[in-house]
């Protein structure tokens, strides 16, 4: 009897703080306004509509990695590769200019499938990240990058179309749902074409061009690249996100990623401007100033000397050079 | 030498932009009478039951934004107009042999066909897309606004007083005097440097004769001159339009890859606090029986509307007519630019979502090889005259020296018809 009164008064408690949960959840969601619609759009479809965003690590390194001081690492006073110190370029930043560590979102055993001389090419990029990272330079991000950077993106569901639109660089694509003529061009963001299997958004993504990256570390495709991207929701806040990724220029079997998507719930919540164009433009046309900005200051403040190599095959800057 | 490689590097980079932009664009309409569009069926709703403004959307009529003064007080262009106007655009557009005198930096600035910067659409039977005040003309600057045109202008001239432009008294110089270069080529400017704007060449947002960084260029060169409202200006645009029950989405595909993306939320809550700007403001949508009304403030003193900045706010009205036209009417105002409130009205015509002939990419920053060139090509010309090899670049034009920058002329007979 005893035993059973405690049992049922368990069983109350865990009742009523489930109760609590969803009042609370319920509270939100009124507060919330946008940032809550229907479960299902008025066509019977999970409702995607919102602004999301991922919460991992994947745009530093899609594989599992540590922790490390810096996004830009050099030898420290001892040589060993595990007691790097930071480097110029972060060393201001202190503990903000680290790198957290991650679990990874390649599935299967975490490996990248790089065909020899493509793992070459990635181990150089990773190196000279600072001079050949795409993102650096507000470059449009490309898919599947643009889904986990760490900026918010929004979508906007309809019955033939779907438009996600990105923080970063104010850019767009668009997932037709419908019948469409293909780009006249490769681009930097794909053609992204989709369809519903059940309650899971199917996108078939191509035509890049082949100028972007997966992150920051270094993972790279062709244009030869071919995503097949899975949406499906979890909970009405939060989608899981599945891309296969194949790239016979690059990799020597297809492979694929996963994470969840998370919607962001605050009640004021909206996508803005990162406009990032002007941010960059000391980065890239700093050296061409009749005043440089930058400089080797002296006395007490630290000197930053930051490096930034024009990548060999530019055909601009090749062509100034002369 | 150098300089002319440099300046054609960045012409050509440009050209290949808009080659790309002009590819794309729908087959020319010039042979269809504007008033003979077939019957439209009736302007849906979405699913959702909201009126549906959905698709991609251009405008296939070229109206000038002010009424020519010639045709003062007439709301329309009678037929013969239309026709005249139609004859006069294509005469000049499609002349190739116009130039200034052989080797001046007006006829190198202008050494290409230009005429492919601009639409080759079809009058349209409106003398202005202003509709208010009833004159179809920009109102009066307050003394506040003529002052800060006037200080930039003053500016731009200045650093002009030592080119041929002035020398030769062209229409870039006019209101300055030819001299030794000024020393306020030194100075910072008197505002933020935005876009060649209104008021005449070089007028208005203050492009200057000066390369010391990007800053120093325009928008447009920096890949940044997407602006909020959008005419078209003389390249057009498409937009394209996807919604979904609290939100409206348009891709502006506009200004040669200088495209972007404005989500419109459809809220009752307010706006961003004041301090938070944006360079295509704050945008809230709320539905009026048909029409979607969008409120938009908070943009930053460097965005620039025909002598605006920070203090736009506009009060935009999307209303789909029928199923393949919306009128979009926008009312401007700042009490800090104009004495006056003003309204322009546009009519998108809707294009096929089959072709999808709309482009998001390549993206003017991802070539901006011509900002490089530009630069470069500056400090080419300082390490010259350094070294006693050119001429002193003060006395050199690469920004507001005139010439026919969209395939017309500044002034006179082999000007823009709509806008002289």
């Amino acid at each position: 009897m005893r035993q059973w009164s405690t049992g049922s008064m368990i069983a109350v408690a865990v009742a009523a703080a489930a109760v609590t949960a969803v009042i609370s959840v319920s509270m939100t969601r009124r507060a919330g306004q946008a940032a809550s619609p229907a479960a299902r759009t008025a066509d019977g479809k999970p409702n995607f509509s919102g602004i999301w965003q991922a919460l991992n690590e994947a745009h530093w390194d899609l594989q599992a990695h540590d922790a490390r001081p810096g996004a830009v690492t050099q030898q420290g006073v001892y040589p060993y590769a595990y007691a790097q110190v930071p480097a110029a370029p972060v060393l201001a930043l202190g503990a903000a200019g680290g790198v957290p560590g991650s679990l990874g979102v390649v599935e299967g055993d975490g490996q990248i499938p790089y065909a020899p001389e493509a793992a070459a090419i990635k181990k150089e990029n990773a190196e000279h990240w600072i001079d050949r990272d795409p993102e650096l330079k507000c470059y449009l991000p490309g898919i599947p990058r643009a889904m986990y950077m760490p900026y918010p993106f929004q979508i906007v569901q309809s019955t033939n179309k779907i438009n996600m639109a990105y923080a970063f660089t104010s850019t767009a694509r668009t997932i037709h749902l419908d019948q469409v003529e293909g780009p006249p061009d490769d681009t930097y963001m794909g053609h992204s074409v989709g369809r519903w299997e059940g309650d899971t958004l199917v996108v078939d993504v191509t035509n890049f061009n082949g100028k972007n990256w997966f992150d920051r570390a270094g993972n790279f495709h062709s244009d030869a690249l071919h995503l097949v991207e899975r949406f499906t929701p979890i909970t009405p806040d939060a989608i899981r996100y599945e891309v296969t990724i194949e790239d016979p220029k690059v990799f020597t079997r297809p492979w694929k990623i996963s994470m969840p998507l998370y919607r962001r719930l605050e009640p004021n919540i909206e996508l803005l401007e990162y406009r990032c164009i002007e941010f960059v433009e000391e980065f890239l046309y700093g050296n061409l100033r009749k005043q440089p900005l930058v400089k080797r200051w002296e006395g007490d403040t630290i000197i930053v000397d930051i490096t930034r190599k024009v990548p060999p095959g530019d055909k601009l800057y090749e062509w100034y050079r002369r | 030498m150098g300089r002319r490689l440099l300046e054609f590097i960045a012409v050509a980079a440009v050209l290949m932009a808009v080659v790309v932009l002009l590819k794309l664009a729908p087959a020319p309409v010039m042979g269809q009478a504007p008033t003979a569009a077939a019957k439209a069926g009736p302007a849906p709703n979405t699913p959702w039951g909201e009126p549906d403004l959905q698709g991609i959307w251009s405008y296939d009529f070229e109206v000038p934004l002010q009424r020519p003064a010639r045709y003062a007080n007439r709301e329309f262009f009678t037929d013969e107009e239309q026709a005249e106007l139609d004859r006069q655009r294509a005469g000049i557009l499609n002349q190739s042999d116009r130039r200034y005198s052989r080797g001046s930096e007006q006829d190198v600035g202008g050494a290409y066909n230009a005429a492919i910067f601009t639409t080759h659409k079809r009058t349209g039977r409106r003398t202005s897309l202003i509709v208010d005040p009833p004159d179809g003309r920009i109102p009066p600057l307050t003394p506040e606004a003529q002052k800060r045109r006037a200080a930039i202008r003053e500016f731009q001239l200045a650093l002009l007083q030592g080119t041929d432009v002035c020398k030769n008294k062209l229409e870039g110089c006019a209101g300055g005097k030819y001299g030794p270069p000024s020393p306020r080529r030194a100075e910072t400017p008197p505002n933020y440097l935005t876009v060649a704007g209104a008021g005449g060449p070089g007028g208005g947002g203050g492009v200057i004769n000066r390369s010391d960084g990007p800053e120093d260029r325009s928008l447009g060169e920096r890949c940044m001159a997407a602006v909020l409202p959008d005419f078209g200006g003389n390249t057009g645009f498409f937009l394209q339009i996807v919604q979904s029950p609290g939100a409206v989405s348009i891709f502006y595909d506009t200004g040669q890859g200088q495209g972007w993306q404005r989500t419109i939320p459809v809220t009752a809550n307010p706006h961003l606090p004041s301090h938070v700007r944006q360079w295509w403001g704050n945008s809230r949508g709320r539905w009026e029986g048909k029409t979607l009304v969008v409120d938009v403030t908070n943009f930053t003193p460097k965005t620039y509307f025909q002598g605006s900045y920070e203090n736009l706010h506009l009060v935009e009205r999307w209303t789909r007519l029928d199923a393949n036209t919306i009128e979009y009417a926008v009312t401007v105002e700042d009490g800090t630019t104009w004495t006056r409130a003003w309204t322009v009205k546009q009519e998108y015509n809707k294009q096929s979502d089959q072709a999808n002939r709309f482009y998001k990419e390549p993206r003017c920053h991802e070539g901006n090889y011509g900002m490089v060139a530009l630069l470069a090509g500056a400090r080419a010309e300082e390490r010259a005259f350094a070294q006693g090899r050119g001429p002193d670049p003060a006395t050199m034009c690469t920004a507001g020296c005139g010439g026919f920058a969209a395939g017309f002329a500044d002034t006179g007979e082999q000007s823009n018809p709509l806008t002289r």
